[in-house]
């Protein structure tokens, strides 16, 4: 687990500019919300959710998630139809705070161009600088 | 940034507007009242269990659900809104939903203190007076590439009708309601004895924006918002938008034979109580406790939740595990007892 200025961004992840990460399970990804999400939204009270089935864009608004009473965008970072969606947030939304690489999952994918759409995320190295200037970009207007 | 100052507009048409901004990239502050009152719920809320809808279309008062947060409202033309709009990378705004609702916060309440009033931010979203009374309730959320603030300074607030076009469970928490309101929520009106003009008001309100936004360039509505309105208000009035299901009920999963949802809403001194439970065979098997209390640590009023499932539907049951769970976990909820909450659950149907 990398640890960059206090966010934990596991490093077999890859990440989208919309802070969501995707972790490849063979033919499908897991999609989740990150730390450095949860820790700036503050925690979760509602989620609307996409279904099952539903096509999905990478880069595309596909769900709203509510924390205090702002609701932001839940942005998808892959393209694909949705094999899961995960039923436990429907009650307990708090799991994209307490555990947001585990328990606090989003939804699963299958990819219909796999390889092409894991390019356009950041992983490695890419995440580090990535991340270090939206930290700054928090910071700034501190 | 610009500023658009739209007056008095009818019913919709004075949310519509930041919604359609937003969409069209505007950033600044606009300014606006509704001239014909409208009853408004948050994106997550459901718009036929916190709305009495006969009373609204008996008294000809439109519904829409907004696509910020916040709780079900009234509104009219003694509040002024006050919406900032800007795009999401604009340096000028804090990144922190927390840091946003305090720094857009501040000059509402500049705004109460240039009139008297000495208020301040109260997190996560309302601006207080000293005496702790609620003056403004403020949401906020991303359209599309935008981010939103929207709040509401009150010059005058019609408590008997926001009682009327809330939905209760039976009819005599309206006046719970009504009067927990008028103890809990405050205006200009009667912290002053008297309203200033509503002019004077917006004066001093986008002064205080330009102080921490800069100096903002006044406009005028264009053909452009105004097509971009006419176009959202289809899709916001319509019955699918009203009256979707947030959070929905997972597919495949239904309530079953036997199991019984109560709602009920308890009136304690320090806040409204609000309960709904999953009720089978007397045996509470899930619930979930809302309201405007105060409860501290904040975190473990879930845990409380959890607590109680699997209780027997007593009030001696449901007191001692209460109780038991303040002491454990040092729980600190200013004039809420636990019997508050054991009376919430109790009276539930």
């Amino acid at each position: 687990m990398a640890v960059i200025e206090d966010y934990n961004m596991p490093d077999e992840l890859y990440y989208h500019e919309e802070d969501t990460w995707v972790k490849v399970e063979g033919d499908n990804v897991r999609v989740g919300m990150t730390d450095f999400y949860q820790k700036l939204a503050g925690d979760t009270t509602y989620v609307d959710l996409p279904f099952e089935g539903d096509k999905i864009v990478q880069g595309e608004t596909c769900g709203k998630i509510q924390s205090a009473k702002w609701v932001g965008k839940f942005v998808s970072p892959v393209s694909g139809n949705i094999v899961e969606v995960n039923e436990k947030l429907e009650d307990n939304c708090t799991l994209i705070n307490k555990d947001p690489y585990g328990e606090g999952w989003i939804m699963i994918v299958k990819l219909s161009k796999l390889e092409e759409e894991l390019k356009k995320l950041y992983h490695g190295d890419a995440v580090e600088p990535w991340l270090k200037q939206k930290i700054k970009e928090v910071e700034k207007k501190k | 940034m610009q500023i658009l100052n739209l007056g008095k507009l009818p019913g919709q048409q004075s949310m519509l507007g930041f919604h359609a901004l937003a969409r069209l990239g505007f950033e600044g502050l606009v300014i606006v009242s509704p001239k014909i009152p409208l009853a408004s719920v948050g994106y997550f809320q459901d718009a036929e269990k916190e709305i009495d809808l006969d009373y609204c279309k008996k008294a000809g008062i439109p519904i829409m659900r907004r696509e910020v947060g916040g709780g079900a409202t009234y509104l009219d033309k003694n509040q002024i809104f006050y919406q900032v709009i800007w795009k999401k990378r604009n340096p000028k705004f804090p990144k922190k939903v927390t840091e946003i609702f305090e720094f857009l916060s501040q000059p509402p309440c500049d705004t109460y203190k240039e009139f008297g009033i000495d208020t301040y931010f109260r997190p996560a979203n309302d601006i207080v007076t000293r005496e702790g009374k609620k003056i403004a309730g403020e949401g906020g959320g991303d359209i599309e590439d935008s981010m939103v603030l929207v709040g509401g300074i009150l010059m005058d607030f019609d408590y008997e009708t926001m009682g009327k076009i809330l939905k209760v469970p039976d009819e005599k928490f309206r006046d719970k309601i009504y009067k927990s309101m008028k103890e809990n929520l405050t205006t200009m009106k009667r912290e002053l004895g008297t309203v200033p003009e509503s002019e004077s008001i917006v004066k001093v309100l986008v002064e205080k924006y330009e102080k921490i936004l800069g100096k903002l360039d006044l406009i005028s509505l264009t053909s452009e918002t105004l097509n971009k309105m006419f176009e959202l208000e289809r899709w916001f009035t319509s019955k699918e938008f009203l009256f979707k299901k947030t959070p929905r009920i997972p597919k495949g999963v239904r309530i079953k034979e036997g199991v019984e949802i109560l709602y009920s809403i308890y009136k304690a001194h320090g806040g409204l109580i609000r309960t709904s439970q999953e009720v089978e065979e007397e045996i509470i098997e899930d619930i979930i406790i809302s309201g405007d209390f105060q409860f501290y640590p904040k975190a473990e009023l879930e845990a409380m939740e959890q607590n109680l499932a699997n209780t027997k539907r007593k009030d001696s049951l449901i007191n001692l595990k209460i109780e038991k769970f303040y002491d454990k976990h040092k729980i600190e909820t200013p004039k809420v007892e636990p019997e508050d909450f054991t009376n919430a659950i109790v009276i539930a149907k």
